[in-house]
């Protein structure tokens, strides 16, 4: 029985928030009636609104000493709960009870003001962050030992390089002493140098028994920071527990074992005149293909309206959800009749440069008619899929191990070096 | 024995104004940070405190009193008068504008870190006092050279001036809160109230004289209804021997500042729950 104190107890936690739409356009005659009628009952209201949980019943309780990674893609709810524990916004629903101070460094150097001099900046965002003079006045030593600017300490900030400016404003937030931490992927700034300088502050701020919640988007840091995971998705919690397991289902919430991917049913987005069924993958029995191998799929499209000027876009994004690259169908797919399906087979030409890795393949259908670009379907997430580090002949592609953090998403062919 | 924290929809006011008191020290960081930063970069400093009131006196002297023809207080010199106006009106105005702005403007620290958001606008404040006391200086330089030149000699009322500079501080300031919660949804009034105040500036006496100009007028009362009123009229009160106490217009500012404070307060609470979420 874990008896040390509960220093965070979320209960069922939500987060609403109100998205508008413009009124749809009727196209017959009673729906205009109604719409003037509505705009008539109602003179200000000038949109459709839809709910929408950013966290929807979140619960989970952080005791003390717990160093807690939350991971989960984007949109997932991970900014929102930040927000809402650092108490910047509230939210909507449930209840959170915290023991202790808490500081949250969401963003390094807020309220730094390029005017002043390093000096009065510290007391300046030290005063934000919650400390008193006093305790400014007693770290200052330490946060200018740590951030390494020396003698341009009572220089104004804006003279500072941008590495100094950070240096510093990391070694503000640092210097805090709360119960409980949260920190937002701040690590992510600075040279590699001072990057692990400011890891090794965190585990130490982490020894000394605080209670630290971490939100990464680099597994690395999570699996050397953190002693529990809690993975986040579409505002829930899907898993709560083992670092390790909880990397491996966030990595994995992309099976590439399937082949077969139902979409009827996804969250509609765009005018829906056609939408996107469901995507096929014909030529082998699970989604990896060997690096510099097209990549081949079937799409079903089933027509509401009659489309004529229909186009096709592929994206791939990592499965940190940023965008790799995308492209467009040239030609424009043949015409398809209200009501009636059919099916494309997809090349993705010039794919072959992706770089051995996990991704997800998003696919879209637009008309564009004068210039005009009208959305019709929108998947951003329509299939994961693997390049493999190797060849068709098994042969690894790259003498080096591929870590696309670190070495890109994009694998050049070839490159040459001669003796000259 | 650690201090519990609880956070829940439209959470527990008890709680903020322990927070309020846990993190004073911050007014007087972002105080003295509006201090320094405007004077700082300038080449003269702390002068442009000095310089702009005065050009400002000069130009309002030369309009109402030259060209407009309205009579001064009594025989105090027409200088003393706009200048004496001129305090109070730029301290009214300047914490107005940042009172209502507070969420549009400081909207960037606001979205990374939690303090009560009171804190800002009440630096803001302090800095402008600042700058109010520079200006006071100035009025007291000037009302030495009256004195050889005409024989000026002011009130000792004079002595109640820091009161009722507060006074005007916490009316602008707390008259901005309340338009700080509509100013988060209706970005116009960002536009309207840089025109409403210099409208008002006509409209308030700034520049002029209430009793020797309108004395008789029958409208006198409707136009001590701007909260502007009472309280510049109360401070020229107390620098100008020969006016008379205009008790009517002073409860008017009082009674306006006793509706805003508690209303400034509600409506800014009511808006920095989740102002984040629209701005």
């Amino acid at each position: 029985m874990d008896n040390r104190p509960v220093m965070i107890d979320l209960q069922n936690v939500k987060k609403k928030y109100v998205i508008r739409h413009n009124f749809e356009k009727p196209e017959s005659f009673s729906g205009k009636l109604k719409l003037v009628a509505k705009r008539i009952l109602h003179p200000t209201k000038k949109y459709n609104t839809e709910d929408f949980y950013a966290l929807n019943g979140v619960s989970f309780q952080v005791r003390q000493g717990e160093k807690v990674g939350i991971i989960g893609k984007n949109g997932a709810g991970k900014s929102t709960l930040l927000k809402i524990l650092s108490r910047i916004t509230e939210p909507s629903d449930g209840r959170i009870e915290m023991l202790g101070k808490l500081s949250a460094m969401l963003e390094v150097g807020t309220g730094f003001n390029g005017e002043l001099t390093g000096r009065e900046n510290v007391y300046l965002n030290g005063a934000i962050l919650g400390m008193t003079k006093e305790e400014v006045d007693s770290k200052m030593d330490s946060i200018i030992e740590f951030s390494e600017v020396g003698r341009f300490i009572d220089t104004p900030v804006k003279r500072y390089s941008s590495g100094m400016f950070v240096r510093l404003a990391f070694a503000v937030a640092a210097n805090l002493e709360p119960d409980i931490l949260i920190v937002d992927e701040v690590l992510a700034v600075g040279d590699t140098k001072f990057q692990r300088k400011c890891i090794e502050k965190m585990m130490n701020i982490a020894d000394s028994g605080k209670t630290i919640l971490y939100v990464s988007h680099q597994m690395q840091t999570i699996q050397q920071l953190c002693d529990r995971v809690i993975v986040l998705k579409e505002g829930k919690v899907i898993y709560d527990g083992d670092v390790a397991r909880g990397i491996e289902i966030y990595t994995e919430t992309v099976d590439v074992d399937k082949t077969k991917f139902d979409l009827t049913g996804h969250k509609p987005r765009g005018s829906q005149m056609a939408v996107i069924e469901n995507i096929e993958i014909t030529d082998r029995d699970n989604c990896a293909w060997f690096y510099n191998e097209p990549i081949k799929f079937r799409v079903r499209i089933k027509a509401n309206e009659t489309c004529k000027k229909m186009r096709m876009y592929f994206i791939v994004r990592d499965l940190n959800v940023n965008n790799v690259f995308g492209k467009s169908e040239t030609a424009i797919l043949p015409a398809i009749e209200k009501g009636t399906t059919y099916e494309l087979e997809c090349s993705v030409g010039n794919a072959d440069i992706l770089a051995p890795g996990k991704y997800i393949a998003g696919v879209e259908l637009f008309e564009k008619e004068n210039g005009i670009i009208s959305m019709q379907d929108i998947v951003p997430e329509a299939f994961p899929f693997e390049i493999l580090g190797e060849d068709e002949k098994n042969q690894s592609v790259e003498p080096i191990f591929w870590e696309p953090h670190y070495h890109g998403r994009m694998m050049l062919p070839e490159t040459k070096t001669e003796l000259i | 024995m650690m201090q519990k924290t609880i956070i829940e929809p439209n959470g527990h006011n008890m709680q903020y104004w322990k927070d309020l008191w846990r993190y004073r020290e911050l007014a007087l960081n972002f105080a003295k940070r509006d201090v320094t930063v405007r004077y700082k970069q300038t080449v003269i400093g702390f002068g442009w405190a000095v310089i702009s009131p005065i050009i400002n006196m000069l130009l309002m002297t030369f309009i109402f009193g030259g060209v407009a023809g309205l009579s001064s207080e009594g025989d105090t010199p027409y200088y003393i008068l706009v200048y004496t106006g001129l305090i109070p009106w730029a301290l009214l105005s300047k914490s107005l504008q940042s009172g209502a702005g507070t969420f549009i403007n400081n909207a960037g620290i606001m979205n990374k870190v939690y303090f009560p958001r009171i804190l800002s606008p009440l630096g803001s404040m302090l800095a402008f006092l600042v700058d109010t006391a520079i200006s006071f200086g100035v009025l007291f330089i000037m009302m030495i050279i009256f004195f050889f030149l005409e024989g000026f000699v002011p009130s000792i009322r004079i002595l109640l001036c820091p009161l009722v500079l507060v006074w005007v501080a916490v009316l602008g300031l707390f008259a901005g809160l309340f338009l700080s919660a509509f100013n988060v949804k209706w970005r116009d009034l960002n536009q309207l109230l840089p025109f409403l105040i210099s409208i008002g500036q006509y409209a308030s006496p700034v520049a002029y004289s209430v009793s020797e100009n309108f004395g008789d007028k029958w409208w006198l009362p409707i136009y001590c209804i701007n909260p502007a009123v009472g309280i510049l009229e109360t401070f020229k009160w107390c620098i100008i021997d020969s006016m008379e106490f205009n008790s009517f217009a002073f409860f008017m500012s009082l009674g306006w500042t006793a509706i805003l404070i508690p209303l400034g307060i509600k409506f800014f609470r009511k808006t920095e729950r989740t102002f984040v979420d629209i701005v």
